[in-house]
């Protein structure tokens, strides 16, 4: 078993099972870890230190970090499909058959071509891509874009539909604990036990935050003891939910917080029925943020080479993965914590070469701490340059007394710590900074929020406890319920902070943002020529700008640009953090809606009809509905005028279930139907139905639609498709808040009736044969705008209406939904031995076009009721919402474009939509803007093209000929103003 | 006349099949229904008679009209409150447009009738892991120390507009969707319900 063979690997110790191999590749070699590690780790163990290489200059990088803040060793995980590039190596928990792959190099991570890159530094400087691809513009599309685009970018996405499934999922709790480290634990604890409804969302798939990578003490045992024993206690409280392998990411208003779970990025496909991840939307009435602080690193020559690492690092992969990351480390501190490491590396059998203080004043505690280790401790010193490409061998160090090049493979490195305090400031707060800490900490609190241990700048372990106990407490207080304190022991470590920030000394690039290849000298340059505040130097340098949105860089970036501007730092200020926390997948935003799921369909009771007469759907809101429907062979056009042509001389019917239907019920319906119609409805009989014309408060055309009256105080209301939310919401508008003393209730019945059109000179024949016989359907006792009860099939309820929008003799049915199918497939069978067929949107589009009733492309908002010729419709004899405001001059103007029907002279030609009006001989300017055409169709009863549209006093222009110039396709054709409505103008055959 | 009877078609009909899916191993997390045939009807109180009318609907069917978020359930119609003086009418024994017409009549006056019976279908979501699946699209907190059975709410479930109220401590919701999005909703819901396995319980149709 070659494979097995971990060279960096410790005999003992650590939180992995070594009983157990778990195979995976890196770069197509075959390699072993333990469960309990995680890719970073396992590659370590495995003695690689190369990981890939950087954004800009392809400069190799290794593994910098422990944890989600990591910059450098980012790796394509998976592959086919579930590739996902830009993988933090440190998060990815390793998994039998895990396969990942070094990126942004050609041809090895050994060898990479664009490493070259490096030499050509200048030119890749601060401000690079604004000051080098201003001009010529024309390169612009056939260079630099293309350019850009290859050279850009780490990872490649997989290029295909990710095949998992992402849900979203809502969480109701007391207190939320973010984090569980000591503080987070101790919260949750608390918490948990007055019987709080707590969640407690732990980012690793381990709870113990820094307990796990170090080693403390609590209550005289190993801490470690300590988790074990609170996260029984805590599985075992019936309210404590805990959230493993969960990142809270963002903080909303109203005690919102978002929080990404991955449920299955641990094993090798997520296991059947369960999401890969799933984006909690948690509402918790308090929320106590223990997320811990982030080290940052020291700028100096060549830091980012493998092999330098975080001090705290260091002690996770030592302590907590059992692995040397070294074999002879060097460690480069400006704080005692740091120095600790020296015993975890000794005990781990790794040697020190020496321990380099940078601080100004020699540190008793760290000379002990080191000379503790066999280390022999360095003051007032520091790294000026790494040696070696690859990977870290050696240093050069310089103190007082001069320069020395020691041998070394690992550089564990600190420049103290940054509490973890983006969740504080997601709602605008703003952090503020501490002179103690040398790090920024949180200012004002979003409400309900605390924050307690190392997110708040309390790095003892025994203050962390208590802080968080206290916490927690406080937080199931406030939620009602009592708590009490238990109080763990520890011992408590102080800390000060005196920071290095930067070896100014330094040679070679140091750099300060690892993702992004941003060094000194880009704050520098970017300082120079102006760009002074950080979020300026953020944009010009792209620093903190990555992936990791600078969790290891910033704080260093903002101290690198104190000194260059000679300020000091607390006052230069930070850029802001917002969500997400982490980088979150696009999928995991989407979650269930993707592909037909996008959006819920709705879909009308005949849908499953119209799928076996192959019809075409199309969306109209959120409707799909019938194009139309072809038959085997027949083009689009050719189904689309057949289907006219049946209308037009036999009988068609369409589903016209989408339209909104609304009950309007009460003593009152007839004035409420008064003031939100132009037009009167009082004065409807029973039984009748009148067409409605709408109006806004502004005085523009809200909708349309036909109203039937079915009882003194009893009417149903119809609306076009797209607007029936939107009317729906106005009536309720018009109750509730301007006539609340009207007796009116409103109701949605959309979906409760399945309504058919069946239109055409046989419509009467067909539905009588749908119709039970009782009912008489002759022109005397049903005439045009009749509306009744009927019964159909031996007793089924259902409503008749006589209506028509495509001008032939028409009725609409409708039946309560579940028998929709049953109707259409009614109608279909009685209807052909008259030649009845089904007809779609495009059809009926083509019908009412060609009768001149205005829809979609002339109630589009902009319209009046004179513009579309309904001017008389406004009642003289009432008041209606819309009344004052369309007498308006502006809307009154006779100069306005209004409704006409357009002829192409030409017959052979075809009219556009959105084609411009102009007179005749003029230019096509906007100056002879006279209007547009707003629909368009084939008319198949007239054989040719034609159009509606809003012309500038239209009416008064009959038989005019006006230029439709099309802009957008260049068209440029001649057409005949005409009155709207090109089929039986006097309207005959409806009464028929 | 049309030639033969009309057949109905229930919303969930060729999705709602009874059968064990999702997650195979145990017991079901979770055992849904559509209820089929019943009775639904919106009703709505007339201005002023919002006292008269839950005297007349406790007199005519035994049952106090619930005050706002809740479910009264008498012995033949459960009223499901969703708005001020607004509730759905939902009955197993007066059946498909029988309900609103008998509400009509007995209501006159007092209260506006909507059938709507045609308009919604009514699923019965129950077992251990109903919380947890419908945790998954609804923005309500389902804890029993927040929504009990009597709770009513008014919400959406993935983009879709729902109404729900649980029936038992099971526990046992019911949820009344709009007809035309069944499919969208059932693929929801079966997505959702994949990881805990369900039934599918009612009769073949």
């Amino acid at each position: 078993m070659t494979t097995a063979r971990q060279p960096n690997r410790l005999g003992e110790g650590g939180l992995i099972d070594r009983s157990q191999t778990v195979r995976f590749e890196f770069d197509g070699a075959p390699l072993a870890g333990h469960p309990g590690d995680t890719l970073a780790s396992a590659l370590l163990a495995n003695g690689i230190r190369l990981v890939g290489r950087s954004f800009k200059y392809h400069r190799p990088r290794g593994i910098l970090t422990a944890g989600s803040e990591e910059p450098s060793a980012l790796v394509e995980l998976r592959t086919g499909a579930r590739r996902e590039p830009n993988t933090r190596a440190t998060m990815i928990e390793l998994y039998d058959g895990l396969s990942a792959a070094s990126q942004n190099r050609w041809p090895s991570v050994k060898f990479d071509v664009l490493a070259a890159n490096q030499l050509f530094g200048p030119i890749f400087s601060a401000g690079f891509y604004y000051k080098t691809f201003m001009w010529p513009p024309t390169f612009w599309e056939k260079v630099y874009e293309p350019m850009i685009r290859r050279a850009a970018g780490l990872g490649r996405g997989a290029g295909v539909a990710d095949p998992d499934h992402y849900e979203k999922a809502y969480a109701f709790c007391d207190v939320l604990v973010v984090g569980s480290g000591p503080a987070g634990l101790a919260a949750t604890l608390a918490a948990a036990r007055s019987g709080a409804r707590v969640i407690l969302c732990e980012e690793d798939f381990r709870l113990g935050g820094r307990l796990l990578a170090e080693r403390y003490e609590i209550d005289g045992k190993p801490a470690r003891d300590w988790v074990e024993t609170v996260e029984a206690e805590l599985e075992a409280q019936p309210e404590c939910r805990i959230l493993r392998r969960t990142t809270v990411q963002g903080v909303y208003d109203g005690g919102t917080y978002a929080a990404l779970e991955r449920v299955n990025d641990h094993v090798l496909k997520p296991l059947a029925h369960e999401p890969r991840q799933r984006l909690w939307r948690i509402v918790a009435k308090r929320v106590v943020v223990c997320a811990g602080a982030l080290e940052r690193p020291i700028v100096f020559g060549n830091n980012d080479r493998p092999g330098v690492m975080l001090a705290g690092a260091v002690r996770s992969y030592v302590n907590r993965f059992g692995l040397a990351p070294g074999r002879r480390a060097v460690i480069f501190a400006d704080n005692d914590d740091a120095f600790r490491t020296a015993s975890d590396l000794a005990q781990a059998g790794i040697e020190i070469a020496a321990a380099v203080d940078g601080r100004r004043t020699p540190s008793r505690a760290a000379q002990e701490a080191a000379e503790a280790a066999g280390a022999r401790y360095r003051a007032v010193a520091v790294i000026e340059r790494v040696r070696g490409l690859h990977g870290v061998k050696g240093v050069e160090i310089r103190d007082e007394k001069g320069r020395e090049r020691m041998a070394c493979d690992l550089i564990a490195v600190s420049g103290g710590w940054n509490p973890t305090l983006h969740l504080t400031t997601h709602l605008n707060a703003k952090p503020q900074w501490n002179d103690r800490l040398a790090a920024l900490v949180p200012g004002a609190l979003p409400p309900g929020m605390s924050v307690a241990g190392a997110a708040r700048g309390t790095y003892g372990l025994a203050a962390c406890l208590a802080e968080g106990e206290e916490a927690g407490a406080k937080a199931a207080s406030e939620c009602g319920f009592a708590a009490s304190a238990s109080r763990p022991r520890a011992s408590d470590e102080s800390v000060t902070a005196s920071p290095l920030w930067q070896v100014a000394e330094s040679k070679g690039k140091a750099f300060i943002d690892f993702q992004n290849d941003v060094a000194v000298s880009d704050v520098k340059l970017a300082a120079c020529e102006g760009f002074r505040i950080p979020e300026h130097l953020k944009r010009y340098t792209t620093l903190g700008m990555a992936t990791d949105q600078g969790k290891t860089g910033n704080a260093n970036g903002a101290a690198v640009l104190a000194a260059v501007t000679g300020r000091y730092i607390g006052a230069v200020g930070t850029t802001t953090f917002r969500p997400p926390y982490t980088p979150v997948a696009i999928s995991a935003f989407a979650g269930h809606h993707r592909g037909p799921d996008f959006r819920p369909a709705r879909l009308a009771a005949s849908h499953g009809f119209a799928e076996e007469q192959g019809a075409v759907f199309v969306e109209t809101g959120p409707w799909l509905r019938a194009l139309y429907y072809p038959k085997p062979g027949e083009e689009p056009q050719d189904s689309v005028n057949r289907e006219v042509a049946t209308v037009r001389g036999q009988a068609g019917v369409c589903d016209v279930s989408t339209l909104g239907k609304i009950d309007v019920q009460g003593k009152d319906a007839s004035i409420f139907l008064d003031r939100v119609y132009a037009n009167t409805f009082s004065t409807l009989p029973v039984g009748k139905a009148r067409y409605g014309l709408m109006l806004r408060e502004d005085g523009f055309v809200l909708d349309d639609g036909t109203t039937a009256r079915l009882a003194e105080d009893h009417y149903f209301m119809t609306t076009t498709t797209v607007n029936a939310v939107k009317v729906m919401q106005h009536l309720e508008f018009c109750q509730q808040a301007l006539w609340p003393e009207l007796d009116v209730q409103t109701v949605s019945v959309t979906e409760q009736w399945a309504q058919f059109a069946v239109a055409g000179p046989r419509a009467r024949d067909v539905l009588q044969g749908v119709v039970d016989p009782a009912y008489d359907l002759s022109n005397a006792a049903f005439p045009y705008l009749a509306c009744g009860e009927v019964t159909v099939a031996g007793g089924v309820p259902a409503r008749l209406y006589r209506l028509s929008f495509s001008g032939e003799l028409a009725y609409e049915i409708g039946v309560p939904a579940r028998f929709g199918e049953a109707l259409i497939r009614a109608i279909m069978e009685a209807g052909a031995p008259f030649g009845l067929a089904p007809y779609g949107t495009e059809a009926l589009g083509v019908l009412r076009i060609e009768k001149g009733h205005p829809a979609g492309g002339e109630l589009n908002g902009q319209t009046t009721a004179h513009d579309l010729g309904f001017g008389k419709m406004l009642s003289t004899k009432k008041d209606f919402i819309g009344r004052f405001m369309a007498a308006r001059e502006a809307l009154t103007d006779p100069l306005r474009p209004t409704l006409v029907g357009l002829r192409p002279l030409a017959r052979e030609d075809r009219v556009r939509a959105g084609a411009h009006l102009i007179p005749k001989d003029k230019e096509a300017t906007a100056r002879n803007d006279q209007g547009y055409v707003t629909s368009i169709a084939f008319s198949p009863s007239l054989g040719h093209w034609l159009g509606l549209g809003l012309l500038s006093r239209g009416p008064e222009r009959h038989g005019e000929i006006v230029r439709a110039y099309d802009h957008v396709r260049g068209g440029d054709i001649l057409v005949e103003v005409r009155p709207p409505c090109f089929i039986d103008p006097e309207g005959e055959r409806v009464r028929g | 006349m049309a030639k033969r009877p009309f057949h109905a078609v229930s919303a969930l009909a060729g999705l709602a099949v009874p059968t064990r899916l999702g997650e195979g191993r145990g017991d079901p997390g979770v055992t849904i229904e559509e209820r089929v045939g019943l009775g639904l009807a919106t009703v709505a109180a007339r201005k002023g008679q919002a006292e008269a009318l839950k005297g007349a609907v406790a007199s005519a069917y035994g049952v106090e009209l619930p005050d706002g978020s809740r479910v009264a359930h008498g012995p033949s119609i459960s009223f499901v409150g969703y708005g001020p003086g607004q509730w759905l009418a939902v009955s197993e024994s007066l059946v498909n447009e029988t309900l609103a017409r008998d509400l009509g009549q007995r209501l006159r006056g007092l209260a506006s009738i909507s059938d709507q019976s045609g308009g919604r279908a009514v699923l019965r979501v129950s077992g251990p892991r109903a919380r947890a699946v419908l945790a998954k699209g609804l923005p309500i907190d389902l804890h029993p120390r927040a929504f009990t059975p009597g709770s009513a709410a008014t919400s959406t479930i993935s983009l879709m507009g729902v109404q729900l109220w649980q029936v038992d401590d099971a526990p046992t919701y019911d949820l009344a969707i709009f007809r035309s999005v069944s499919a969208s909703f059932w693929r929801w819901l079966t997505a959702s319900a994949g990881e805990f396995g369900y039934e599918v319980v009612g009769r073949e149709r």
